[in-house]
């Protein structure tokens, strides 16, 4: 095992990777921009390095102030986190020939992986299900007769294209010809280049994905999937292990095709396999993300496993910790996101200060958090500050203890989703599982806040009046016998 | 309302007054009146606060000139604003251009002493890979540019003073 | 203290008698004081809301501390002059709370005449001045006057209490270490420019608010100069240039709230400490006040009656309980406030004098305030007790209220009537604040009284000449001199001419004198010591 570790990241992910790192007796090292001096990360670390950059998350991305850091300091290891240069395979490189174990895949793979097109096409050789799509290749009508073979609905993009712009929706062949008219002249117009390609269009997907590891050599073991569907614009917000209502023959199937793909690429360490889950029961490869991911706590908590742990036991080269069959989910886990942002002004970041912080103390409730009280949260980093994770004998057990815990978890002084956390654990529909990438913008009123009672909104107008000195001042510093006197004229 | 307090609160403004003292405590909220009474901390920053017989657990803390308020399991978000500020305002309207959220200057396309017309682009700003425009909400013309390139800024802060209408 | 035991039936025919009087008194009384605070004519109204202005009422109620009191003087002041055009004399005063602290406010009423000062304004401002001098109170202005009434100019302009005794008095309470703050909300002309020049602090609204010795007019008389009121002395110049006013504000609101903001900085005052109890409501029902004040000037009723309605707990001490029982003295609480009373229970005798001077002198040693309840026909006359030296009597008991130290208080309940108004502590006699109810009379002697003693003059002139007596001449100068007295003996004559620091309905009075002792903490005690006491 190594003697020491560098981890290049902040927030919860390097408090959450170095508690595990000084649980097994490592030495840890961590960097920091002048930003983040007061940050928990920093105290916990035995060593923390201060990076120099003009922005602060530029710090965390300045691969040659990590690498001196890291040799200075002679860290034997270094663990890059999520985000940030985790999924950099000239830094995984630069790392490894260092002479640096870098806790995570090795540098081909990750720049494999990191190419959608590429890492689909690998995807597609390894046999594992991709969403079909076809680009045009002679004429339109072939390319009609083409599409239509994807399979309705489908989508008609753009190549050349993005931000919804040169995308069309195409649910039967008769609106085909025109749909593709129209798109390739909006590709024309928007991107200079006409192409567009059909791929098969998936309504009200669900986001799965399985959680692997692997010894490098080939040999991989799965640790069950996670449901990621709960996404506004494409973040995740909540997430949990097991998958709600999913086939065991599915899951297995899932879990199968992830162990095969990353077996292919004789993936190394932890990484996580994405799937979109169509209702109809057929699944496609997303992508896969070469690295550690914010929702692991869920796979930990129901299979029992710290994964951190045996990321470091993976890297030092001690195998895989655990045979397939070993590993087995017990309960349900959920994990809420919690982000400083503003849920009634379309979740714009927000900043303020953690100025009252109080963790719950509900059974079964894990907070993986990177702020501490008083904390100053700035605009220079990512809005999410923690992450509640909470365990329960079955989904509605995890769903209470989550409820229970939000009520308890009180973050002031910058506002947060905690409310809103709340009211989606809170909906029916979570609680029945009929789960899909839309299900925010589907119950998207319900999950507004709701409208505040009359009487409630005295009582808060009397607690924020009650606040103010200068109010107080007026309420209690009338000398008598004015006070008793009261409202009187003559 | 004599001597009222101003609050913000879901986007409208309410008053709190002070009806009574004694025998019991009556404030007052947009001229409805309440019982109220305030028990002692419960710990270092809960409070327990009754109104018209409901009692709530209250955390409160300030961030520049709002409050958070966590009461009866949610938490708000109060803006207060001192009488003197809250009557300057009154009168001035949007002679200054305040920032929405917080994030950085991209670039700035007046500068002082230029005139504008309602709807050009004075700056654009950046958070969270949006870029927003801040635009003129009236001809007028520009007293001050309170930030620069690649500045960063808070909710709330200060981008454009526009000289005040005649 | 043991409580006042009331002998009052409530059911009784005389009490049901008073107190449908009194209550149509005070409903008279009522009807009078909301037309002189409220009714204007509607062009007046209207001009004031063109500018942007607020009524001076409006004004005063944001600046005093919401679910406060406010003390108001002299409400009716003018009641009986001008032809009634300038009710309440054109101006507001008064003691409230701002910011915790006891202030007393003077506020211009531009909807009357543009707030011009007519003779009885001056003297209602200079009242007030004096008020706040007496009881170190500092002081409020509201600005907004059109200056002096010029066609009585001089009634208000030349002597030694009119108009440039406010700006002595303002110069005086600086002197004396007491705050001053203006509010400027339209002009201050002349020697209204005075007013924020002489205040510590002043706070002037910008487009309406002004300050200048010689308004636009006069400059264009004098030297032909044309410039508007703004150029002239508006806020941007007297802000900016001139430094005669200190902040500028946008609108009133503004400048309310920077006056405000501008009392939460001064200290907190010291006050003397006046031995206090907790507060205890009366026991008995103030509203029993209106059925228990005869409906006849000359009838006379029990004054601890009264005493047992205003006091806390109705509990009195009485002293000297069985001697001069035609004075009753004793000490009672008010709002928690221990106080002195003597309340009067008939004529003054040689032993009543000599009590009320013994007393006043307790009180005094007690640091005990001292409350006069007064319902006076006046000291006993006669040779027998001439004899006995009721002038002497009399004297003393002038000369022990003159000499007291602690703060004085009276209220004319009744009948206030030659000598005993004196003896009782009228106006002469330096009381911190004089209220009188609204069937209270004042005079030199009752008006039957005089009129008889006029008729009896007449007759003996008329025989001195030698001249025939006609009954019907006599008659009638007994009835114009009954007028002509009642005329100027009635409550509402006293407080149109400010004789009184305004008019109470008597369910009010505890309140009055809470605030009223309340205010007179802020001074310290005078320096002791008596004159000669003729003995």
């Amino acid at each position: 095992m190594f003697e020491s570790i560098l981890v290049a990241n902040r927030g919860e992910i390097a408090c959450r990777v170095m508690r595990t790192a000084t649980a097994m007796g490592l030495r840890t090292i961590t960097v920091f921009h002048h930003a983040d001096r007061h940050a928990p990360h920093v105290a916990l670390a035995d060593l923390a390095v201060e990076l120099h950059a003009d922005v602060p998350t530029a710090a965390y991305l300045d691969v040659e102030q990590i690498l001196a850091a890291a040799r200075a300091h002679e860290a034997q290891c270094l663990h890059p986190g999520y985000g940030f240069l985790s999924e950099n395979a000239a830094f995984a490189e630069a790392v490894e020939q260092a002479g640096i174990a870098f806790v995570g895949p090795q540098s081909d793979v990750i720049r494999l992986m990191g190419d959608k097109i590429h890492s689909r096409e690998f995807a597609v050789k390894a046999g594992v299900p991709v969403a079909p799509s076809v680009t045009q290749s002679g004429s339109v009508e072939q390319f009609v007769e083409d599409a239509a073979q994807i399979g309705f609905p489908l989508l008609i993009k753009a190549s050349a294209g993005g931000g919804g712009k040169g995308m069309s929706i195409v649910r039967n062949a008769a609106e085909l010809p025109d749909a593709i008219r129209t798109a390739t002249g909006e590709a024309e117009r928007y991107f200079a280049d006409g192409r567009v390609y059909a791929e098969r269009y998936i309504d009200r997907p669900r986001h799965i994905e399985v959680q692997v590891v692997g010894d490098g050599k080939g040999e991989v073991r799965h640790l069950f999937e996670r449901e990621c569907s709960v996404q506004r614009r494409f973040q995740k917000i909540i997430e949990e292990s097991p998958a709600p209502q999913l086939a065991p023959a599915l899951r297995d199937e899932i879990c199968a095709a992830a162990v095969n793909l990353a077996a292919s690429a004789n993936y190394r360490n932890a990484g996580t396999v994405e799937f979109i889950l169509d209702p109809s029961g057929d699944f496609f490869f997303l992508e896969m993300n070469t690295r550690l991911q914010v929702e692991h706590p869920v796979t930990e908590m129901v299979c029992g496993v710290d994964l951190v742990e045996a990321q470091l036991r993976v890297a030092a080269g001690e195998g895989l910790p655990w045979a397939q069959a070993d590993i087995t989910q017990n309960g349900h886990a959920i994990e809420c996101r919690i982000c400083c942002e503003e849920p009634d002004n379309d979740f714009r970041p927000a900043t303020g200060a953690a100025q009252i912080l109080r963790l719950p103390e509900t059974e079964g409730a894990r907070f993986d958090g990177g702020i501490r009280e008083g904390q100053i949260i700035s605009a220079a980093f990512d809005s999410m500050v923690g992450k509640l994770i909470c365990h329960g004998d079955d989904r509605n057990g995890a769903i209470d203890a989550s409820l229970a815990a939000l009520d308890e978890l009180i973050l002031l002084g910058v506002s947060n989703n905690i409310d809103y956390l709340g009211a989606i654990l809170g909906h029916d529909a979570f609680r029945e599982g009929v789960l899909h990438t839309g299900f925010i913008t589907e119950h998207a009123e319900d999950l507004a806040p709701a409208e505040i009672d009359e009487t409630d909104r005295a009582a808060i107008l009397i607690a924020a009046a009650l606040g103010v000195d200068d109010f107080r001042s007026l309420v209690f510093d009338t000398p008598e016998p004015y006070a008793s006197i009261g409202g009187w004229r003559n | 309302m004599s001597g009222a307090f101003s609050f913000t609160l879901d986007g409208n403004e309410h008053a709190v007054s002070v009806s009574a003292r004694q025998p019991e405590l009556v404030l007052s909220v947009d001229g409805v009146e309440h019982q109220v009474s305030e028990a002692g901390a419960l710990s270092e920053q809960c409070v327990l606060l009754t109104v018209d017989g409901r009692s709530y657990q209250v955390w409160r803390t300030w961030e520049a000139d709002r409050m958070h308020i966590r009461i009866g399991g949610r938490s708000f978000s109060v803006g207060y604003e001192d009488a003197i500020s809250a009557a300057q305002h009154q009168a001035g309207g949007d002679d200054v251009l305040l920032a929405d959220m917080p994030g950085v200057v991209v670039n700035v396309q007046c500068e002082a002493g230029a005139n504008i017309s309602a709807g050009d682009t004075l700056m654009v700003i950046e958070s969270m890979k949006m870029q927003i425009n801040i635009v003129a909400p009236r001809d007028g013309s520009v007293e001050l540019i309170h930030v620069s390139t690649n500045d960063t800024f808070d909710k709330g802060a200060e981008l454009i003073s526009l000289h005040a209408e005649d | 203290m043991a409580r006042i035991q009331s002998h009052i039936q409530t059911n009784s025919s005389e009490f049901r008698q008073y107190y449908a009087h009194n209550r149509k008194l005070v409903e008279e009384f009522r009807a009078k004081q909301d037309a002189a605070r409220f009714q204007r004519p509607q062009k007046d109204l209207d001009r004031l809301a063109g500018h942007g202005k607020m009524m001076p009422r409006e004004r005063i109620d944001k600046l005093l501390d919401p679910g406060t009191p406010f003390l108001e003087f002299s409400s009716l002041a003018a009641n009986m002059a001008y032809d009634g055009d300038a009710p309440s004399a054109g101006c507001i005063t008064g003691i409230g709370m701002v910011q915790g602290r006891e202030v007393m406010l003077h506020a211009n009423d531009s909807s009357i005449k543009g707030g011009a000062w007519y003779p009885l304004t001056v003297k209602k401002i200079v009242r007030c001045l004096d008020v706040a001098i007496e009881n170190r109170l500092p002081v409020i202005h509201l600005c907004d006057s059109a200056g002096g009434f010029l066609p009585l100019q001089s009634e208000l302009f030349p002597d030694k209490y009119m108009a440039g005794r406010m700006f002595r008095n303002q110069a005086m309470l600086s002197k004396m270490g007491v705050k001053q703050l203006a509010l400027i909300f339209g002009h201050g002309t002349a020697g209204g420019a005075y007013i924020p020049a002489l205040s510590d602090y002043s706070v002037i609204v910008r487009g309406t608010g002004a300050v200048f010795l010689g308004g636009p007019p006069l400059v264009k008389a004098a030297t032909g100069e044309i410039v508007t009121a703004d150029e002239l002395g508006g806020a941007d110049l007297h802000t900016q240039i001139s430094g005669t006013c200190d902040y500028p504000a946008s609108s009133e609101d503004e400048a309310i709230a920077i006056g405000r903001e501008i009392v939460s900085q001064w200290e907190q005052p010291t006050k003397w400490s006046l031995q206090r109890d907790p507060i205890e409501a009366p026991y008995y029902d103030p509203d029993d006040l209106y059925g228990i004040i005869p409906d006849d000037i000359k009838r006379a009723f029990d004054m601890r009656e009264v005493i047992a309605r205003i006091v806390d707990g109705s509990r009195f001490h009485e002293y000297q309980p069985a001697y001069g029982t035609t004075l009753i003295c004793g000490y009672a609480n008010i709002w928690g406030f221990k106080i002195g009373i003597l309340a009067n229970n008939g004529v003054l005798f040689n032993d009543s004098a000599l009590k009320g001077a013994h007393f006043i002198e307790l009180c005094n040693q007690n640091n005990t305030p001292i409350l006069f309840l007064q319902n006076i026909t006046g000291y006993m006359v006669g040779r027998e007790y001439e004899a006995k030296g009721i002038s002497k009597d009399g004297a003393k008991m002038i000369m022990a209220q003159v000499g007291s130290h602690v703060p004085k208080f009276t209220v004319m309940c009744h009948g206030s009537f030659g000598a005993g108004n004196y003896g009782m502590c009228g106006r002469a006699y330096d009381g911190r604040m004089l209220f009188s109810w609204p069937n209270s009379q004042i005079g030199i002697m009752g008006g039957e009284q005089a009129a008889k003693t006029l008729t009896e003059v007449k007759l003996r002139q008329l025989e001195r000449r030698g001249e025939a007596v006609d009954q019907a001449n006599l008659d009638g100068v007994y009835d114009e001199t009954l007028e002509a007295f009642k005329h100027q003996m009635s409550a509402y004559y006293a407080t149109s001419e400010v004789w009184d620091d305004g008019m109470l309905d008597p369910v009010d009075t505890r309140n009055a004198l809470g605030m009223s002792i309340s205010a007179s903490l802020n001074a310290p005690l005078d320096d002791k010591g008596y004159g000669i006491f003729r003995f």
